[in-house]
């Protein structure tokens, strides 16, 4: 029996299985409107029985990401100010300099991959690029759902600007998702066919070892000094009755 | 003896032209030619006018075609039975299958046509061929075009008095023959019923046949993207996805070209009356978003693409995403296609 790690918290899963489901399905309702001309757009929209109803699927499922999206927000940073949890996804400079010796390892230049802690830069990219393009994806749909709220107070061309940024920041985080979010998590041969941690919360040692070092070197090292057994190791901010 | 041949087809072809009209005289128009004042009268208490001027008939489009009977098929000899016809509108509506037998295709497309829904209802009012085209008189219906919309000016005075008065109407009667007469957006024969949201649903195709034609439009210095911008707007995105439904409600339908330039009324977008002019807007705009404010005209483009110079903001985002998405995607595949390159040396 091999080892693992709890990486991920009950809610940190509920929080992604939520994401998952709403950024899917505001995909499926919002390209078809990006793509009005298209044959297969028109497909979609009718499955979604009509443009109307489409709509109204894609607004409810905006309301939820705002309400996610302001729920992580504010507990992230009363979690932070309680310094309940490390500033673990904040982007450092190492994320930079590991990200060119990635690079120069891929390329061959560098003997061996820089060791990560607990979320690489890719994982902080990814993050940070989700985050920010929910923040312009709410912003921005909330002008196009109240238009005539928002020329009250700022000047009309506001509106279709706002269009502009939704319906391209949108295909820009489909194609994000699609290429690097898919490969990460089920393409990469780490973890073909299927990474599994983000719904069972588990990670195995080994892939810790492989793929976070620092943060084990760091765990392991805690758990060493307190009770002398690397055996089965609870973060600091893991589920405890997992297992 | 092919030369024969075509000399007798040829002369065939001409036989009715001179043949026809001394019979026509002599056998129905000997009754009914005679007295103009020749009339029966109907149990409704109508006079039903039964002469037939020679000479009119003789210069309508089917003068030197058709026969009495050919329209007038039961009446085969003399005497012959009169219909009991109650009014005059009983013989116009039985009569209505008459023209099929020659004009079988627009008889098939009033089928589908609004007037012909009405009637269906019992709406007998509801105009059938010979009221728009006339009965023994029948000339062109496009000759001169103008007429075609005095022909609907009979039943529908109002409506026609709102065109004649708007830039199409009163171009239209000046004599330019670009402009759209009532069927040009309605069909002659099958129009569709404008209550509906089939009509609105086409509009801006409608209106694009003459609003794209950059010929046409040249001369009056109009642009031709009107239905390009309209549709990259989201009134139009809406309206293109609206297309396929079957029995929309025009209510939830987003706006045509007709919600804002108007129907009848339009007026050249620097006429002070226009629905479309920068004074009017808020007012037009109104009409689908109540709570709107003097800001949110500018909302829409006006059918202009953004340029650095109009719409500076929506062009300079458009600008970054063209650019920030193939860079974004391009360096993600970039790195995945290393990443795999580097799993494969490693192995």
């Amino acid at each position: 029996m091999s080892s693992y790690l709890v990486r991920f918290s009950v809610r940190q899963r509920v929080e992604h299985a939520i994401t998952m489901v709403i950024f899917t399905v505001l995909c499926l309702t919002g390209l078809p409107q990006k793509f009005y001309g298209a044959a297969w757009a028109h497909h979609l929209i009718e499955l979604f029985g009509g443009i109307d109803t489409n709509r109204w699927i894609h607004r409810f499922c905006g309301w939820v990401l705002l309400i996610t999206t302001l729920v992580h927000f504010s507990s992230a940073i009363y979690a932070i100010a309680e310094k309940k949890i490390p500033l673990s996804m904040i982007p450092t400079r190492k994320d930079f300099e590991d990200a060119v010796l990635t690079l120069r390892y891929y390329l061959g230049l560098h003997e061996h991959a820089p060791k990560y802690d607990r979320f690489d830069y890719k994982q902080k990219f990814e993050y940070w690029g989700l985050v920010v393009g929910n923040v312009i994806m709410v912003l921005t749909g909330l002008i196009l759902i109240y238009p005539t709220v928002i020329t009250r107070l700022f000047p009309g061309e506001l509106v279709p600007a706002a269009k502009v940024a939704h319906s391209n920041e949108g295909l820009m985080a489909f194609l994000v998702i699609t290429i690097w979010h898919i490969y990460n998590a089920h393409l990469n041969p780490d973890v073909f066919p299927f990474d599994p941690t983000i719904f069972t919360g588990k990670i195995s040692r080994e892939r810790m070892a492989h793929e976070h070092p620092l943060e084990l070197e760091r765990l392991e090292g805690q758990a060493g000094s307190a009770q002398g057994d690397a055996h089965r190791i609870v973060s600091g901010h893991a589920e405890q009755d997992m297992g | 003896m092919r030369r024969w041949l075509v000399w007798l087809v040829l002369a065939a072809a001409a036989l009715p032209a001179w043949a026809g009209l001394p019979a026509e005289e002599g056998d129905c128009l000997g009754c009914h030619g005679s007295d103009p004042d020749m009339s029966m009268d109907l149990s409704s208490g109508e006079k039903l006018g039964i002469y037939v001027d020679l000479a009119v008939f003789a210069k309508s489009v089917h003068g030197e075609i058709l026969r009495c009977n050919d329209c007038h098929t039961d009446k085969n000899g003399y005497p012959h039975e009169s219909k009991p016809f109650a009014t005059r509108r009983d013989l116009t509506v039985a009569y209505y299958e008459g023209c099929k037998a020659c004009h079988f295709a627009n008889y098939t497309k009033t089928l589908d046509g609004v007037h012909y829904k009405q009637m269906a209802k019992g709406n007998r009012k509801a105009a059938l061929c010979v009221d728009c085209h006339g009965a023994h008189d029948i000339q062109r219906a496009s000759e001169p075009r103008t007429r075609i919309s005095l022909t609907c000016a009979k039943c529908h005075p109002q409506v026609f008095k709102v065109y004649a008065a708007s830039v199409h109407g009163q171009a239209s009667a000046g004599g330019n023959p670009d402009v759209p007469v009532c069927t040009d957006c309605h069909r002659a024969h099958d129009i569709l019923d404008p209550s509906g949201g089939a009509l609105a649903v086409r509009t801006p195709e409608i209106c694009g046949r003459c609003h794209t034609n950059e010929k046409m439009m040249a001369k009056y210095g109009l642009s031709t993207k009107v239905v390009s911008t309209y549709l990259k707007d989201f009134h139009g995105m809406s309206a293109s996805l609206k297309r396929d439904e079957t029995g929309t409600d025009r209510r939830s339908f987003a706006a045509v070209c007709t919600d804002c330039h108007g129907v009848h009324d339009i007026q050249g977008s620097k006429d002070p009356s226009s629905h479309t002019i920068q004074a009017n807007l808020v007012q037009t705009c109104r009409k689908c978003h109540p709570d709107a404010t003097a800001n949110f005209p500018k909302a829409w483009l006006s059918h202009y693409e953004p340029s650095p110079n109009k719409a500076s903001l929506v062009w300079m985002l458009q600008t970054f995403y063209k650019v920030l998405i193939p860079f974004m995607v391009g360096g993600l595949v970039l790195q995945i296609a290393l990443h795999l390159w580097r799993v494969v040396v490693n192995r």
